[in-house]
């Protein structure tokens, strides 16, 4: 089976003849990952602040936790949020479940550790005066922190990138509370894994490859914002 | 006169480190020159000052300054660190800050902004990257990130120890001229003839204490 | 500069949120992989959705957890194909309304040189101890699958409780398992369906067909109402309505997969 080079033709082919599923699932791929890194980053960078900067008993307990949550498994962020979401669950009267907003809650909860984590590492390794030199010059402790989000800001991107990588490339999530409906949650990952379970290897692949160009597309972008 | 600053029955201690002050006064539009062996503690106390260490037992009053809340003290109070920070950005982003934060038009920074800059002998540095000057020139640029907005209360940590000794007697002009201009003055140095050439009162700390203003400092 | 565009960039996304689409109303269909792999469901679903100016949202997944999805209240209709299960969801109270859809039948595959031998054998029960004998791998779904309980249902038939290195539970898809019987040269039961998409890219072939025990009826049932008050009870029966009437019928038998008919009407 020389279907390597096949899927490679069969991606270009994909790309170039716009094909309305194909830019329905790069679209619902796109904009989830993009508003769970959104929203992960309101929630994420204070975390990975407030770890910084503060000194109180159980901080190391937290870190450790949040180091550990990093390696949780896409199935089982799903499944705590399936059990949520359904109509069984605590919040099964809002009928979210197999929606792109049970989607990016998923997505949210996966990248938040991600983004916290990278962002406690910036501020461990930002110069310590930052902070001081801020409050000298007239500033509350909001203020200041805010002056070091902007000293640290490549370290803040790093962080954003690593959790939109990791969001957007993630099928567990989309798979167990989107439910890969077409046109309204199926995603590039989840549309890979119906593929594959068609045998449609070769077209499965090329979607990969697509993936990857949107992904390359989307860094190119950040890294330009970064270069500024 | 009223005065700017008062400390009572302060008391911080750190591991072995101790540092008392009983009482100590400082009137508006003066310079004050802070003296002691290394590690006696010149910039605890300036830090102290600053509200930026809540010492364990003990007061620091404002009584020249409207009453607020430390965050609202601190636009007021202001200390520049031994080898400051400069934030990233051009000079002109790191004297903009601290007008920013006082909500100054956006004309009158860029005219008081020129203005302290040919003040500490940086005329021109607006656009200069921060990160890229020499020791003595980020001295100076911190210098002037902290007089651009006119504080009332200046706490300098060893200003000159990064200016080189052709530059000095510039720099000690300035902190001379500074009172002028409405600013008091206190800073930190092992040279007591540079307190005279400034014309500053001694404060000095000896054996964890500061010595009560009118003690001869001999150290 | 960067903050319009990013700011602009913000509000793009969002939109993508409410899809243009959201004025029509939706019915949620549980179903099993095979009608919506073999592109059954493509055919039959966008008259319906024409018709009654709505959108079915299709989850695909085994039957186990299909039906598990009716229960829970969490789809409004299911479509399966394990009648002892179906059966059961009915005497729950999980469903008000079941139909008989289709039928087509399962088939067992296995290794062009058929090292078990039981190619020799038309007799389905014979065919499986000879696999179970022989100790020729037998790849199973193991996912509580509509083709999982029909598997289990004819080792029991044969009078065997499979088990040993021979026997691997995958716990996979269809497809899945059928490229790792091919991949293992071992044997493995289908839907016919599954099988037809996989023809040309595995050397499997079919050991035993057409027998009854491997009839496959597909069910579908409207979830109840009564239960779950959100359930779209109108819409559900008219969707039920619509594929067992003329229309819908026809649909089915007319869909052809690889040339051949996939499932048949009753």
């Amino acid at each position: 089976m020389n279907y390597l080079s096949d899927s490679l033709l069969a991606a270009v082919a994909l790309i170039l003849s716009f094909d309305r599923e194909v830019q329905l699932a790069v679209w619902t791929s796109l904009y989830t990952a993009a508003v769970a890194i959104v929203i992960a980053a309101t929630l994420g960078v204070p975390i990975g602040l407030w770890l910084g900067l503060k000194r109180f008993s159980g901080r190391r307990v937290l870190i450790t936790l949040l180091n550990t949550l990093m390696a949780m498994p896409t199935v089982v962020i799903g499944l705590v949020l399936f059990g949520l979401f359904s109509r069984q669950g605590p919040l099964g009267e809002l009928g979210l479940l197999f929606t792109p907003v049970a989607m990016i809650a998923g997505q949210t909860v996966l990248a938040i550790p991600i983004v916290a984590n990278y962002v406690l590492a910036c501020v461990n390794g930002a110069d310590q005066r930052v902070i001081d030199t801020a409050r000298t010059l007239g500033a509350t402790q909001f203020q200041a922190s805010i002056q070091l989000i902007k000293e640290i800001r490549f370290g803040v991107m790093a962080a954003l990138i690593a959790g939109f990588g990791r969001v957007i490339g993630e099928v567990g999530v989309a798979m167990m509370l989107g439910g890969n409906i077409r046109g309204s949650t199926r995603t590039m990952t989840t549309a890979i894994a119906l593929e594959t379970s068609k045998g449609e290897f070769v077209f499965g692949l090329s979607l990969g490859l697509v993936l990857l160009c949107v992904a390359l597309i989307v860094n190119l972008f950040l890294n330009m914002l970064q270069q500024r | 006169m009223e005065p700017l600053v008062c400390l009572k029955h302060i008391h911080f201690s750190r591991g072995n480190f101790q540092l008392s002050v009983e009482s100590l006064e400082l009137v508006p539009k003066k310079v004050y020159a802070l003296t002691g062996a290394n590690g006696a503690g010149k910039s605890t106390l300036l830090k102290i000052m600053a509200l930026l260490i809540t010492p364990q037992r003990g007061v620091v009053q404002f009584p020249g300054l409207t009453s607020g809340d430390a965050d609202q003290l601190r636009k007021q109070v202001t200390y520049v660190e031994q080898s400051p920070y400069l934030f990233q950005g051009t000079v002109s982003d790191n004297l903009a800050f601290g007008l920013k934060l006082r909500g100054v038009a956006r004309q009158e920074q860029i005219r008081r902004i020129s203005l302290t800059l040919s003040i500490v002998g940086l005329k021109g540095f607006e656009q200069r990257k921060a990160k890229e000057l020499s020791c003595g020139e980020t001295q100076r640029v911190a210098l002037a990130r902290a007089l651009v907005f006119k504080p009332d209360l200046l706490l300098l940590d060893e200003p000159t120890a990064n200016i080189d000794v052709n530059s000095r007697p510039a720099f000690e002009g300035l902190l001379a001229r500074l009172p002028k201009y409405g600013v008091t003055v206190v800073f930190s140095t092992h040279d007591r003839f540079q307190a005279q050439r400034v014309g500053a009162e001694l404060l000095c700390i000896r054996d964890g204490m500061l010595q009560a203003q009118d003690t001869l400092c001999l150290f | 500069m960067v903050r319009l565009v990013s700011i602009g960039l913000t509000v793009f996304f969002m939109c993508g949120l409410f899809p243009p689409v959201a004025a029509a109303e939706r019915l949620r269909l549980a179903t099993t992989t095979s009608t919506e792999v073999s592109g059954l469901l493509a055919e039959l679903l966008p008259p319906f959705e024409q018709a009654n100016d709505c959108k079915v949202d299709v989850i695909a997944v085994g039957t186990g957890k299909a039906l598990k999805l009716g229960e829970s209240g969490d789809v409004d209709v299911v479509l399966v194909h394990a009648r002892s299960q179906e059966d059961k969801f009915m005497a729950d109270g999980y469903g008000s309304d079941r139909r008989d859809l289709m039928y087509n039948d399962f088939v067992l595959l296995g290794p062009p040189h058929d090292p078990a031998g039981a190619l020799d054998t038309s007799d389905l029960a014979e065919a499986m101890s000879k696999i179970a004998s022989s100790k020729v791998s037998f790849v199973s779904r193991g996912d509580e699958s509509g083709t999982h309980v029909r598997e289990l249902q004819l080792w029991q038939a044969a009078g065997l409780v499979p088990q040993g290195d021979w026997y691997l539970e995958a716990g996979r898809g269809m497809g899945e398992v059928i490229i790792m019987a091919n991949e293992r040269q071992g044997y493995t039961l289908s839907d016919r369906g599954t099988y037809l998409a996989f023809k040309d890219t595995v050397d499997l072939k079919r050991v035993v067909a057409g027998d009854e025990r491997l009839f496959n009826p597909y069910g579908v049932i409207m979830v109840n109402p009564a239960r779950h008050p959100h359930v779209k009870k109108d819409l559900a029966r008219k969707f039920l309505d619509f594929l067992t009437s003329e229309e819908g019928q026809g649909l089915i038998n007319g869909f052809k997969m690889a040339k051949e008919q996939l499932f048949y009407t009753h």
